[in-house]
Order: structure tokens, then C-alpha cells, then sequence
């Protein structure tokens, strides 16, 4: 009503109160629609989009080896000098990092060392969730790297979820029947 | 002995009322809780207890154990009697207010009420008028600017309002010979007063919107333009008082409106238990009350006074003329 112009009544319906019953009848029909928030963290949870630039993982490649090549193009070009890379040689004769470090607390997620990356090694992921009782922990290492989860496949989506207590309250997506997940934006009740 | 044993049916009838009334509000904030939640699609208290049933409880304890704290250039002692100035009304009202039709047990009448006042309806008005000195005296013992810019509205708004709202249930004193509340409800069996009285339940409903200081007429508290109104400077187990207070007149008001207008517990299917059936219309009504409260904005302080002696009090004196009238 309010988009398309405000109708004002003549004095018969103000005086039968129709402004009024109009905003009630309004209210009423908001109070028995569906709720539009996430039930987050306890049975729900937002997947972002693929786009969305998250917590970080290192890609493998088909024999479990990082991608990565230690050339330290992306502790360059980070603005905010949060990863620190120590490169090594292994038995292969190959070039890889040897300590690959990144401070969550210092990130600012702008993507820039995916961008830089000339392996195809270095992500942004889907992960959000990084609070913590402590700051040492902030500080992510390769082998968290590798296990942390990619880019959303299918993104964009509120998917069944259960708060796990036990490692550090984090919300955990359940795979189930409701695998594709639910398009958040039908629940939003708009008027025509 | 014989009086003795006379008291312990009124003693067990105040234990219960007191019991009940000190529990009620909290359900109560969890209901307002949820439909202001539901009103703006969101799912309100979900996390303690089953769909947030226990938060009022949590809320509670956060408040008991609260720091109580006195500004220090407050009148200490008007400041701390002022939340039970506020708080004994609403429960002194409930003397009078009858659940039922006298029911038979033990082998004696009992009447449903802890004293039904053959002159309860005045009772009711007079008392809750007091209700209003809580306010303006906290607004005044608090020494702080919004507080006594609460109270002073406070005064003005219950000036306003109390004529009207006495002026509208003359019509049903008149319609039903009595001013008992028992005698009111039995005189609406057939037709209930609202079908005839429609200007006098407007009036009386709007009035008692007023009285409760509810939105749209909360200007005493307005979060908006002054903080918390009248009891900005409490916290703690005060506060909570003041609470208790607010939401036991909001169940009051529903009472009478059930009482006064909708046949009190008459006119319910025949299985229903008829104090159960005016329990629900007293639910539907304090149900109403939350509604509007979120549904509508606050109004203007003038507007507030216009309404209440430009449309109201003229609307109340019409009510009283043509039921004058039509009963000659």
C-alpha cells in the first residue's frame, strides 16, 4: 500500500476507522505468514554463493600434494601481510611450502593472493564461520588449509544444519533428503 | 471458630490470585515477544526452552540479580516505595473482579471471586486511578529530566482519559441496575452489551488503551523521545515491578472489556468449563492489545488530548443520552 500511493479515506471512513483496520489487517497478515530468518545457527545455515570469499583452502592435486609452488606471490601482494610462506625442497626435487601461515585476524578477504596465484593453489572458500575464544588460533597452517572447504558448488541457499557443541560451536551443514537446499528469497513475502 | 473457618476459603482465594497474578506476566512477555515477532516475520525467542518458553524465566533471574542501583540526588524514599505504589492496584482490583458463577464444593457456596463488591465497578475505576501515583511519583523521585517529563504526561493523559472511561460504562451501569460486576454479567444473558452499547465499548476500549499507557498512547514511557519515560532511572528488581505492574493492568483491562462488554463468561459452547470460556476472551483481548501495539504508531501528545476530550468525552456523553433515552 505504501508503494503504490497513499489512498486517503473520505470522512465516512474515518470515522469508521478504515486507516486503522487497514494497518491491523496489514499486521494480521504478517503475523500468520511464514518468518523469513534463517533458524541459525540451530537448524539452519546460509551457504554463500560461489563468489563469496571466505576462510582459505589449498588445492591438491590428484596425488595429495598442495598445488602450491612457495613462490610467495601471495604474501606479496597482500595488503594486510597476513601469510607467510617458508618454501622448501622435497624428496621430488620439487618446490613447496614448507610453512604456509595465515592470519585470519588480519586478513581482510580481498581475494588478492587468489588472484596472484600462479599454481592454482591459493582459495577463498565458503567457510565464515572463524570465531574463536582465542587469537592464537586464528593463525591457519597448511594442513588446516588443505582440509578446509572449497568454494560452494551449488550456493546461494539456506541448507539444514546442526550447532555442533563439541569442536569450537560451529554450525555444520547436514547432508540429507534436502540436499539441494531451500531458495531463501521465496520465503520473502512481497506485494503486488 | 465459626469466623475463623469463614476466613480460610477468602485466605486460599488471595493465595491463589496473588500466585497467579505475579507469575502471569511472565508468559505474558513472552507472548508479546512472539507476536511482535511474528508481526515483523521473524521467529522471536527460539533458543531457551521449547520455542523460547523458558526466556521469560532467564529474564527474570537477569533482572533479580541485577544491580539496584539509586541515582545519587534521587528522593531514596519516594524512589523506592514508587514501583509499589505502581504495583498494588492492578492487584487490589482483582478483589473484585468475579471468574465465575458461584460453584459448589465441600458442601458450601463458593463465589468465585474474593469479594464481589456490590459497588465493584466504582472499586475498580477508583483504584486503578491510583495506579497512576507509581508513576508520577517515580518520574518525580527520580531527579532526572525524561522521568519527570513521563509523569508529567502520565497526569495529563489519566486526566483525559478517566472521565471518558468512566462516562462509557455508565451505559452498561444503567442497562444492567447495579454496578456489581456478577450482576452486570448476568444482565447480558441473551445479548452482550457490545451489540448495544457499540459507542460505549469504543470509548471504554480506547480509554483503557489510554490507561494502560500502551501504544498508540505510551507516551508516559515513549522509548522514542524519552528513553524509558518514567522509569528511565530503574533497573534491577524495581524495574521489574514496574513491569509486573504495566502487564497486570493490560490484564485488567481485558478483564473488564470481557466483563463490562462481551458477556463475561456467558454465551460460551456448552462444553467449554465457563471460567475457562472467559479466560479465552480475556486471552483474545490481551491478544488485541499486543497487536495494536505493534500494528500502530504514537501518537502526538496534543493529538493525544484531542482525541480524549474532543471525541471521546463528547462520544461518552452521547453514549449516555441515547441509552437515557431509549430506556425511558
Amino acid at each position: 500500500m505504501a508503494r503504490t500511493g497513499v489512498k486517503r479515506s473520505n470522512w465516512i471512513g474515518r470515522v469508521l476507522l478504515v486507516d486503522l483496520l487497514a494497518g491491523l489487517r496489514l499486521t494480521l497478515g504478517y503475523m500468520v505468514s511464514k518468518t523469513v530468518t534463517h533458524h541459525y545457527p540451530d537448524y539452519e545455515k546460509w551457504v554463500p554463493y560461489q563468489r563469496h570469499r571466505g576462510h582459505h583452502f589449498i588445492k591438491t592435486n590428484d596425488e595429495g600434494e598442495v598445488n602450491c609452488v612457495a613462490c610467495e606471490l601471495c604474501s606479496q601482494i597482500c595488503p594486510c601481510d597476513c601469510i607467510t610462506v617458508i618454501p622448501f625442497e622435497n624428496e621430488k626435487g620439487d618446490r613447496r611450502p614448507k610453512v604456509f601461515d595465515i592470519n585470519l585476524a588480519r586478513c581482510l578477504y580481498c581475494g588478492l593472493c587468489e588472484d596472484a596465484c600462479p599454481a592454482d593453489a591459493i582459495k577463498l572458500g565458503q567457510e565464515y564461520e572463524v570465531a574463536t575464544h582465542h587469537r592464537g588460533t586464528l593463525v591457519v597452517h597448511l594442513e588446516d588449509l588443505v582440509k578446509a572447504p572449497g568454494k560452494a558448488g551449488n550456493g546461494g541457499v539456506v541448507r539444514p544444519a546442526k550447532l555442533d557443541r563439541n569442536s569450537g560451536l560451529r554450525s555444520v551443514t547436514q547432508t540429507g533428503p534436502k540436499d539441494a537446499g531451500l531458495d531463501w528469497w521465496s520465503r520473502i513475502r512481497r506485494e503486488r | 471458630m465459626e469466623n475463623v473457618l469463614s476466613l480460610v476459603p477468602v485466605l486460599i482465594k488471595m493465595a491463589i490470585v496473588v500466585g497467579v497474578l505475579l507469575l502471569l506476566p511472565l508468559p505474558l512477555t513472552w507472548l508479546e515477544r512472539k507476536i511482535a515477532a511474528h508481526i515483523q516475520q521473524r521467529p522471536g525467542p527460539m533458543r531457551v526452552g521449547w520455542h523460547g518458553l523458558l526466556q521469560p524465566l532467564a529474564d527474570a533471574i537477569k533482572l533479580l540479580t541485577k544491580e539496584d542501583h539509586i541515582p545519587a540526588e534521587a528522593d531514596r524514599m519516594l524512589f523506592s516505595i514508587a514501583p509499589v505504589v505502581a504495583l498494588v492496584p492492578p492487584f487490589l482490583v482483582f478483589v473484585a473482579i468475579p471468574i465465575g458463577d458461584p460453584i459448589q464444593m465441600f458442601g458450601t457456596e463458593i463465589a468465585l471471586s474474593i469479594s464481589d463488591l456490590n459497588v465493584g465497578l466504582l472499586f475498580i475505576l477508583a483504584v486503578s486511578g491510583i495506579g497512576v501515583f507509581g508513576t508520577i511519583l517515580a518520574g518525580w523521585a527520580s531527579n532526572s529530566k525524561y522521568a519527570v517529563l513521563g509523569s508529567l504526561r502520565s497526569i495529563a493523559q489519566m486526566i483525559s482519559y478517566e472521565i471518558p472511561m468512566g462516562f462509557s460504562v455508565i451505559g452498561v451501569v444503567m442497562l444492567a441496575g447495579s454496578m456489581q460486576l456478577s450482576q452486570i454479567v448476568s444482565s447480558q444473558q441473551g445479548l452482550w452489551n457490545v451489540v448495544v452499547q457499540p459507542i460505549g465499548f469504543f470509548v471504554f476500549f480506547v480509554s483503557g488503551l489510554a490507561e494502560a499507557q500502551r501504544i498508540p498512547f505510551d507516551l508516559p514511557e515513549a522509548e522514542g523521545d524519552l528513553g524509558a519515560g518514567y522509569h528511565t532511572e530503574y533497573s534491577g528488581i524495581r524495574f521489574s515491578l514496574f513491569m509486573l505492574a504495566e502487564y497486570l493492568v493490560v490484564v485488567v483491562l481485558a478483564f473488564l472489556n470481557v466483563l463490562l462488554f462481551f458477556g463475561g463468561w456467558l454465551g460460551g459452547p456448552a462444553f467449554l468449563p465457563a471460567t475457562f470460556w472467559l479466560l479465552l476472551k480475556v486471552g483474545f483481548f490481551i491478544w488485541v492489545f499486543m497487536w495494536l501495539r505493534f500494528t500502530f504508531p504514537r501518537y502526538r501528545y496534543d493529538q493525544l488530548m484531542t482525541i480524549g476530550w474532543k471525541l471521546l468525552l463528547p462520544l461518552s456523553l452521547l453514549n449516555i443520552l441515547v441509552s437515557g433515552y431509549v430506556m425511558l
